[in-house]
């Protein structure tokens, strides 16, 4: 609301400029989390660093040539699709391994080959767990139409990728 | 930083040396050949898409350390019994034709086109019904994907429609329902299913599958005129599934009628020659007068007649059999036609018979052929090395060969020639089985080590003849990873084992004083803990159970008393006197003792008495003495001494006073 009453009387007369005096809005928060007041949100090592520290302290999560800063848009610029067919794949994943997926979904992008890597838990017997494999693997390379790999680590438990408490 | 800062200064003085340097050098290489020696660009090889891949793949060696790498390498998915490796892969499999399936179905969200240039295995096939339209153009792509059924249909959908089919086409077609019998085949990147399926017993004899009257014949009769390569299509489709007397038939009726018919027609017809004519010598004459057929029909024989010859020649007994495989052989050899591995195969199969004379043939091979690689040329190529075992094993008995054989099969691409997972683990079967009877128990356990358990897992027979040669070798160490494999080959429900195994560690009491045996008297009784908790487990959570057997009981008893763990041993002991309805068998006498002697240095005397009363109340003669030691052992309070009076007798205490 506070935006809307700043901005309003600008529209009106451009002549006027007021001072905003409450918080600014614009603050970076993605891929950061609050702190909680019983510090018990359970953080992976991956969530507990923010996105500076990407390059730093930890690595991307989608790998591949598309998104690199000087890569000129052409006919074939793939980034926008790319970025889409990503997003897919994450909620592929979380949704294809119902509630054992307990790290971020690594997308990995070689060629025409597409690697996929996260840590799953061991709630589902192996046998299951590599009729999903299979089945992911060649579903996403129908949709996607070039080779996907999983590249899969498992834990004993979920608590083994937490890395603290905030 | 001082360091760096002084190499960076260096750095220009070192590049201009280096410079320096290459100018020399290529100034006096091109005066001294730059006189009489032109540079010849080579010509190019021409290599086809996977050259290098293949060239890639050749830098990595065989590494036996590592799962095989359809397997996910995770501890947790890494499978650690045969049964486990079948289904983890057939898993993942049956998880691709879901996929698969799921495409089918909804084929019209999949129309999309990302990949460039097209690929035909990510989008879906084409589904034909009895309504479809259908053009000539949809049976030649059927038939280049070897798609039998939808070929079928497609074809009776033309037909019905009146759409005339060309003549080359409809010869393709005919060969697609030859060839597959007109039967849906296992698709080709079900590699897993391929592998693991039950493959037919290895000298299994092979029975008529062809489908009579079915299309393939209609189509024969529809083809007017009848040409040679109708009738070949048809001869080799008949051969093939051994509708054997039908297609000599139609081999005959083409004679008659001036057909040139080619090779592979007479090579099928001389396969199966033994559905042909009863008798040994009926059939050898028959095979004489067909390749004598086949001279003077200007055909040069093949690679296949040859296979196809000693193929029938494996069917006729009797002492020829040797002589006529040889005879082939040589005629074959002069005219500069090698055999492959499957001419090997028959060989064996004519020379190496269950019941017959020993044959040293399998060296001869050997000597021929050792070093060299093969590709498969011949279906039965994949026989040879499962067979070559065999015969190296129940034949020869000779490990020397069978470490050739096993090293040719490993020698360069040869291991595609194994064949399927059932002839893979006959192979090593056999091999370990050779090894355990020849080799000294140490030196097969560097062979155990090295394909165990990534490459073979040792079959329940095989681990039966591994502990029976630790016993008769007495190298007792083993047996604590032996155990550990059993558990993990999922070996411990087998009863035969458990008792060798537990007989192993009560006959060979360790020796603490030799530092190998050091701490295994711990491990033994840990083991037969472990035995005895598996057991229990499994009784508690299967409806098929097994039965305890009291020796057994006993003899892990005995176990546990050796390490002087008082708690377990009295668990196994509530288990003998608890449950003795469901304990086959008596106690044994030994086991009691060696427990009154755990509850004496533990000081548990109610234990003792306990034990005591159960051995009086089975009859054991020996009773009377173990009241002795648990007498003299304790100091018996006055309930107990009462007992042990009433158990054996006023005379113990008496003797016990006196002495």
């Amino acid at each position: 609301m506070s935006l809307i009453r700043a901005l309003q009387p600008s529209l009106i007369s451009p002549q006027i400029r007021l001072i905003s005096s409450t918080c600014v809005l614009n603050k970076n928060q993605s891929g950061r989390y609050k702190v909680t007041p019983k510090k018990d949100r359970p953080l992976t090592y991956e969530q507990s660093n923010p996105p500076h520290q990407i390059g730093h302290r930890k690595a991307w999560n989608s790998w591949n040539v598309a998104n690199l800063k000087k890569e000129k848009p052409g006919v074939h610029q793939r980034e926008p699709q790319m970025i889409t067919e990503d997003f897919f794949i994450r909620k592929f994943m979380t949704a294809t391994f119902h509630g054992i997926v307990c790290s971020e979904v690594i997308i990995k992008r070689q060629f025409n080959l597409i690697r996929v890597a996260f840590i799953m838990s061991r709630q589902l017997p192996p046998r299951k767990m590599y009729f999903l494999i299979g089945y992911t693997e060649e579903l996403l390379s129908y949709w996607l139409q070039c080779p996907v790999t999983l590249e899969i680590n498992t834990v004993a438990d979920k608590r083994d990728v937490i890395y603290k408490y905030i | 930083m001082h360091n760096i800062r002084r190499s960076f200064t260096r750095l220009p003085f070192i590049r201009k040396q280096t410079t320096w340097n290459c100018k020399t050098f290529a100034t006096t290489s091109s005066s001294s050949s730059s006189d009489n020696e032109e540079i010849k660009i080579p010509n190019r090889i021409k290599r086809s898409p996977t050259d290098l891949l293949k060239a890639l793949s050749q830098t990595v060696g065989y590494d036996p350390t590592a799962p095989h790498y359809k397997f996910h390498d995770d501890p947790f998915l890494i499978p650690t019994s045969n049964i486990a490796k079948r289904t983890f892969a057939l898993a993942q499999e049956s998880g691709r034709k879901s996929a698969k399936w799921i495409r089918q179905e909804n084929w019209k969200l999949f129309q999309h086109t990302e990949m460039d240039p097209p690929i035909e295995a990510f989008v879906p096939t084409k589904i034909y019904t009895e309504e479809s339209e259908v053009e000539v153009k949809d049976l030649e792509s059927l038939i280049a994907a070897a798609d039998v059924t939808d070929a079928a249909l497609v074809y009776q959908l033309l037909q019905k429609n009146k759409i005339e089919i060309p003549a080359e086409v409809m010869q393709s077609f005919f060969e697609l329902i030859c060839f597959f019998n007109n039967e849906e085949q296992l698709d080709e990147d079900l590699v897993e299913e391929r592998w693991f399926r039950m493959s037919a017993k290895l000298n299994e004899r092979p029975r008529k599958t062809w489908k009579d009257y079915d299309l393939a014949e209609q189509i024969f009769s529809e083809i007017d005129p009848k040409d040679s390569k109708a009738y070949s299509t048809i001869i080799r489709g008949m051969c093939k599934y051994y509708q054997a007397e039908k297609a000599y038939a139609f081999f005959n009726e083409a004679l008659a009628n001036n057909i040139a018919l080619d090779v592979e027609t007479f090579n099928s017809i001389l396969s199966v020659v033994s559905f042909l004519r009863e008798g040994y010598e009926a059939r050898w004459d028959l095979m004489r007068e067909l390749l004598i057929t086949m001279k003077s029909a200007n055909l040069n024989p093949n690679q296949g007649t040859l296979n196809s010859c000693l193929s029938s020649i494996t069917t006729m007994g009797g002492r020829t059999s040797r002589d006529n495989a040889l005879k082939i052989l040589g005629e074959f050899k002069r005219i500069g036609i090698q055999p492959s591995l499957a001419s090997w195969y028959y060989i064996l199969q004519i020379f190496c018979r269950e019941r017959g004379p020993v044959s040293h043939v399998l060296i001869d091979i050997m000597n021929e052929i050792e070093g060299k690689e093969f590709e498969i040329k011949d279906l039965k190529d994949c026989h040879f090395f499962v067979t070559a075992m065999d015969v190296c094993r129940n034949h020869l008995h000779d490990k020397n060969l069978a470490k050739r054989v096993d090293a040719l099969l490993h020698h360069g691409d040869n291991y595609n020639l194994i064949g399927d997972s059932y002839k893979e683990s006959v192979y090593y079967r056999n091999f370990f089985l050779l090894l355990l009877s020849t080799e000294p128990f140490e030196i097969f356990m560097d062979t155990y080590h090295y394909l165990v358990p990534n490459v073979y897992i040792p079959e329940p027979v095989v681990m039966e003849e591994i502990l029976k040669s630790i016993e008769v070798s007495g190298s007792i160490e083993t047996i604590p990873l032996i155990w550990s494999h059993m558990i993990l080959f999922d070996h411990t429900t087998r009863e035969n084992l458990l008792n060798m195994i537990t007989k192993i560690m009560i006959e060979n009491k360790p020796n603490p004083s030799l530092p190998r045996q050091e701490n295994l008297v711990q491990s033994f009784g840990d083991i037969a803990y472990d035995i005895w908790k598996k057991i229990e487990e499994k009784n508690e959570m299967r409806t098929k159970q097994m039965i305890w057997t009291a020796r057994l009981l006993s003899d892990i008893l005995t176990l546990i008393c050796r390490i002087e763990d008082f708690e377990k041993a009295t668990e196994i002991f509530d288990k003998i006197i608890g449950s003795q309805d469901e304990i086959l068998g008596d106690a044994e006498i030994t086991s009691m003792q060696n427990y009154v002697q755990v509850c004496i240095l533990k000081k548990q005397p109610e234990k003792a008495v306990q034990c005591l009363q159960f051995c009086t109340e089975i009859g054991f003669p020996e009773s009377k003495d173990m009241a002795k030691t648990i007498c003299s052992g304790f100091t018996l309070d006055e309930n107990l001494l009462k007992k042990v009076a009433y158990l054996a007798g006023e005379d113990v205490l008496n003797d016990n006073i006196i002495s």
